[in-house]
């Protein structure tokens, strides 16, 4: 494999890594920063532990997005109605009967296969003739989704049970609640096995070859149209699990369910740089718990401006650092 | 040739008399508004039943369901009523063509019941400049009651009127009670950033008079937003004992849930836009801790008053004309209470607008309503209006809820005035 | 010089048939038409950037909030005859535009589209925390409304008059730069274009045909200005308007103008999958079609079409 990799040109150079000094020791001052002001303060530490709860399921969103943009080079605008239209598949299938973990993996079965249909069927025939032709067939799929859904189950609240219950943890005079740690457990979980996906298996590695030097890679064998089918495939089933961890945190199920949450897994994925799925989770959590803190202590950022603020930063952050906190600068050839 | 010139003195003649009794007669006839004729009258209305306050689809199809009852009973004074429903997603730029396209395509009669503050104010210009009842609307906005008469962004707009008790309204019943009964509380607001959460904390201070001071925080949010536990905590951390949400049912249920999740237990109080049984349930399922939560109403309970002759009348109608919402009466959604309600107003508006009603007519009917006869209201409550009230709707009962996660709202007090 | 002529007359026939038309349509399609036109204008610059200069921009929507919020306000405050108030949207609007451009030059592909996005979803928020000059969630209400034949006209107006305006930029110095920063900055670059000054321009431009979109927008919902009208749908469907239409051409935006003006309406008409969803859903499905058979839009089948023609013409001559 090794060979292969080296054939391929996938060796990392010492240059190419992506997480420099600078973002390091930033991060860490600001892990110190938090964990004193959770030490010191009981509101500073719930916060806090919302914040992180909340930021995962941006996370877990924005991991979909790292994964597609690794893959393909497309920012899909569909990802957060393909995520809300597994978890309604998932309502369906507890609807008839299913025990919860058997609608989950069910539901995350079909997000794999939807995914690869989707990609294959209106993807492929524009991928390679324009970049807004892509941009905008996700546009439309979106729009499409949102009506299948409304279309197919109404607009209406409804409810689901939820996966980890409702049992709450006391941690000094903070009260930490299981869905939350289930939602961080399973946000790390993605990332450790998407992690160990593509630096140890070869299909990892066809498909990282695929992404990044897609003629070399069809000349050693590697169907590159179908690892990028894997690809939107993977990434659905990231965005289900995404959805299925954001329906609990909002306790219940409406079609604007993963709204929201896009507009923050993109400054999640943007913040930790496009093409990092470990900065999509250093972004998403940071976001999180950011906003929270923000919205605790600084009274002038009410809640209108939220949104503004967070997307502020982001901004800040790109005129500094364009490729995000992990990301990888790209050196263009002349 | 003198027969010649007599036949056409005699033509003339008819000529000048033919002309002279057709503009007589259009003169004198009765030109009808548009939207009625013999048989039919025809209405609409724009809803949410997409988006985020889509939880109020049921209103319209209550509604639907009582005019198909009255059109299966012969209708008013002979005219079967069509009600259309758009949807308009709770945007005002979708609102605005939606209207345009009932008023000057489908030439309604009135404009009846739509949903929403912003989609209301959108409009009601246009409403109100070509006299195009726009009336019951579906939003407790004091502007409704107010600007009959007064002069509301350039112009009276008295072809638009609401129908339920005004938030600002509802707000002062809680001020009061906290005045009277907690007075050394220390009140926590959650609100909703906009114009409906602003009403509501007017209306409390108001109600509150000198222990206005007792309001300790106010955390605010997007109608978008989907969860709240930041405000939730800040309000806790700031040490307050009483808990006011304001908010619309999704974010109502996460800030039950939420409160109890972070270990708080105060006295809360509910808008009771958002004290629909369903929902509660749902945030009892999910952990919220019910009893003791105080909201209010102005609508009779499907299931604390079954055998209310509107209650029994209500589920009977949903029965035969909109079966798939059984389920929904069963379980206390009072958003069918709330359709049937303004079904019925409208309906006997209509038949006091007289035998051949106009919009004037119409309009003149709902600007001199009273009766305590809609059975869907909550028993003892009056329907009035008069020149100088516009407010159908001004009483309403506090509500406690008991028994926990299967509980209900039980009323407690006596029917108070909202009004001021 | 053939093409050019046919370009006049085909543009001069346009102009004839839209003179024309409202006095064959009722009140209510007036009103559609003239957000036809709206769009049209909208499109109009939103290719300007994205198809003639390459930068991508999911923010117009944004851009539409600040023209359309300048009109209702002015109009609200001093009374400002509405025309004037397009005046002032389109001045606002370049200069926002400008400041936009400005962060935009350290961004490329798809981070600029993204910060443009953040642009659209962030803007609507604002008149929410500053409520009391800018109307919270009340909106601000004009203190004029105008009729539908009123509206049509000024908004097919201007259409003309910014289609003109924009051809004569895009046929100019201007229009090649632009071209040149979209096919190669580096080949720009060696070729003496100041890349800063031509995108921030682009940027300018394109939001001050936004901002009179804008303008024209609140002038056809009454009047009447508030958040929700311009939420991220917005800024979506003008980008799908110019995809449709055709990037880097001007020939196809009447056609993308008519498809986001109109298909909601007609589609909420045909009673196929339930009336209220099946806009979307129609919508939806439409758009991508239309992008898998025609990536190049509406534009590049009229490019197609007149290449068969010309070759057509020279089989006939040989």
């Amino acid at each position: 494999m090794s060979a292969l990799a080296h054939r391929i040109g996938l060796r990392r150079r010492r240059s190419d890594r992506g997480v420099s000094l600078p973002v390091l020791a930033a991060l860490a001052a600001a892990c110190v920063f938090i964990v004193i002001g959770c030490l010191s303060s009981n509101i500073f530490a719930e916060q806090t532990v919302a914040g992180l709860a909340q930021g995962a399921v941006y996370a877990s969103l924005a991991l979909a997005l790292v994964l597609i943009y690794r893959a393909t080079e497309v920012i899909n605008f569909a990802q957060g109605e393909m995520a809300m239209a597994s978890v309604y598949i998932a309502y369906q299938l507890l609807q008839w009967g299913f025990s919860y973990w058997e609608a989950f993996f069910v539901t995350l079965a079909v997000a794999l296969v939807l995914g690869i249909v989707i990609q294959v069927v209106l993807i492929r025939p524009v991928q390679h003739k324009s970049v807004i032709a892509v941009v905008i067939v996700t546009v439309g799929l979106f729009i499409l989704i949102d009506g299948l859904v409304n279309w197919k189950w109404g607009g209406d609240i409804k409810f689901m049970q939820a996966p980890f219950g409702n049992k709450l943890y006391h941690v000094g005079a903070v009260t930490i609640a299981r869905q939350d740690i289930g939602t961080l457990v399973i946000t790390i979980g993605s990332v450790l096995i998407l992690w160990i996906l593509f630096q140890y298996t070869k299909l990892g590695l066809a498909m990282r070859a695929a992404a990044l030097r897609p003629a070399a890679a069809a000349l050693v064998g590697v169907r590159v149209d179908w690892m990028l089918a894997i690809g939107w495939g993977l990434a659905a089933v990231l965005g289900a699990v995404a959805g299925l961890m954001a329906e609990p945190s909002q306790f219940v199920l409406q079609p604007t369910l993963m709204q929201p949450i896009l507009l923050y897994a993109f400054a999640a994925a943007v913040l930790g740089g496009l093409e990092s799925p470990a900065g999509a989770v250093v972004g998403g959590l940071t976001i999180g718990v950011f906003l929270n803190l923000v919205g605790q202590y600084v009274h002038f950022i009410t809640s209108e401006l939220r949104l503004p603020f967070a997307f502020a930063v982001l901004l800040g952050v790109l005129v500094v650092k364009p490729t995000g906190l992990l990301g990888r600068g790209k050196v263009r050839k002349v | 040739m003198v027969m010649k010139g007599k036949r056409i003195l005699v033509v003339l003649a008819t000529a000048v008399l033919a002309a002279a009794v057709s503009a007589t007669a259009a003169f004198g006839a009765h030109r009808a508004d548009p939207g009625i004729t013999k048989t039919s009258i025809h209405i609409g209305g724009t809803f949410p039943l997409t988006g985020v306050a889509s939880a109020y689809k049921t209103i319209p199809a209550a509604e639907s369901a009582y005019y198909a009852y009255v059109n299966a009973h012969g209708g008013v004074n002979g005219r079967k009523i069509d009600f259309t429903v758009l949807d308009d997603g709770y945007n005002p730029a979708q609102t605005v063509p939606d209207v345009q396209k009932l008023v000057e395509q489908d030439k309604v009669f009135a404009i009846v019941g739509s949903l929403g503050t912003a989609p209301g104010l959108a409009t009601w210009g246009y409403t109100n400049a070509r006299k195009v009842p726009q009336v019951m609307l579906a939003t407790g906005d004091s502007f409704w009651g107010f600007c009959a008469r007064k002069t509301c962004q350039g112009s009276t707009k008295p072809y638009t009127s609401g129908w339920q008790p005004d938030y600002p309204g509802e707000g002062r019943l809680y001020g009061k009670y906290i005045a009277a009964n907690m007075p050394n509380a220390k009140i926590g607001i959650l609100y909703q950033n906009d114009a409906f959460g602003k009403n509501y904390i007017a209306g409390l201070n108001q109600g509150l008079g000198s222990k206005k001071g007792d309001v300790v925080d106010e955390e605010g949010f997007n109608a978008t937003d989907t969860v709240v536990t930041q405000q939730v905590l800040a309000l806790k951390a700031k040490g307050a004992d009483t808990f006011f949400i304001v908010a619309t049912p999704g974010q109502a249920i996460a800030a039950l849930v939420t409160a109890t999740k972070i270990g708080w237990s105060p006295t809360t109080f509910l808008a009771n836009v958002s004290a629909i049984r369903p929902f509660l349930l749902a945030a009892a399922a999910a952990g919220a801790n019910l009893n003791g939560v105080i909201s209010s109403t102005y609508l009779a309970s499907p299931t604390t008053q079954p055998n209310l002759a509107g209650m029994k009348l209500g589920k009977a109608i949903i029965a035969q004309y909109a079966p798939a919402l059984a389920a929904d009466w069963a379980v206390g959604d009072s958003n069918l209470v709330y359709g049937m309600g303004v079904a019925w107003t409208f309906v006997t508006a209509l038949q006091n607008a007289g035998k051949n009603p106009t919009r004037a007519s119409l309009m003149n009917a709902l600007h001199s309503l009273n009766t305590s006869k809609d059975p869907f209201v909550y028993p003892g409550i009056t329907l009035q209006t008069s020149a100088t009230d516009n407010f159908p709707i001004e009483q309403e009962i506090l509500t406690k809820w008991s028994g926990g996660a299967t509980g209900d709202w039980h009323p407690f007090g006596k029917l108070l005035t909202s009004g001021r | 010089m053939r093409v050019r002529a046919a370009g006049i007359g085909t543009a001069a026939a346009a102009a004839v048939v839209l003179a024309l038309l409202p006095f064959a349509l009722s009140a209510y399609h007036q009103a559609l038409a003239a957000q036809v036109g709206t769009f049209f204008v909208a499109i109009l610059g939103l290719n300007i950037l994205t198809g003639y200069t390459g930068q991508i921009s999911i923010g117009h929507g944004a851009f539409m909030a600040i023209g359309g919020y300048t009109t209702a306000v002015l109009s609200r405050d001093h009374h400002t005859n509405l025309v004037l108030t397009m005046a002032a949207a389109f001045a606002i609007c370049f200069c926002c535009g400008l400041l936009v451009g400005l962060p935009a030059l350290r961004l490329a592909g798809v981070y600029l589209a993204l910060a443009t996005f953040a642009f659209a979803v962030s803007v609507p928020q604002v008149p929410l925390k500053f409520s009391k000059y800018l109307g919270g969630s009340g909106g601000v209400q004009s203190a004029k409304t105008v009729g539908h034949l009123w509206l049509y006209g000024v908004s097919w107006t201007t259409a003309a008059v910014l289609f003109v305006l924009a051809w004569l930029i895009l046929r100019g110095r201007t229009g090649r730069a632009f071209r040149a920063v979209r096919d190669s900055e580096v080949a720009a670059t060696s070729s003496g274009v100041q890349l800063p000054v031509y995108k921030t321009l682009a940027f300018g431009i394109s939001a001050a045909f936004a901002g009179v979109a804008g303008s024209l927008f609140v002038m056809g919902t009454n009047g009447f200005a508030q958040p929700s009208e311009f939420g991220i749908l917005l800024s979506l469907q003008i980008l799908v308007g110019a995809a449709v239409a055709g990037l880097g051409s001007l020939w196809g935006v009447l056609a993308g103008a008519a498809f986001i003006g109109l298909l909601p309406t007609v589609s909420s008409d045909v009673p196929l999958i339930g009336s209220t969803h099946g806009q979307d859903v129609v919508f939806g499905l439409i758009v991508i079609v239309i992008m898998l058979l025609l990536p190049n839009g509406v534009a590049g089948l009229l490019a197609r079409l007149a290449r068969t023609r010309a070759r057509g013409l020279n089989r006939g001559s040989i």
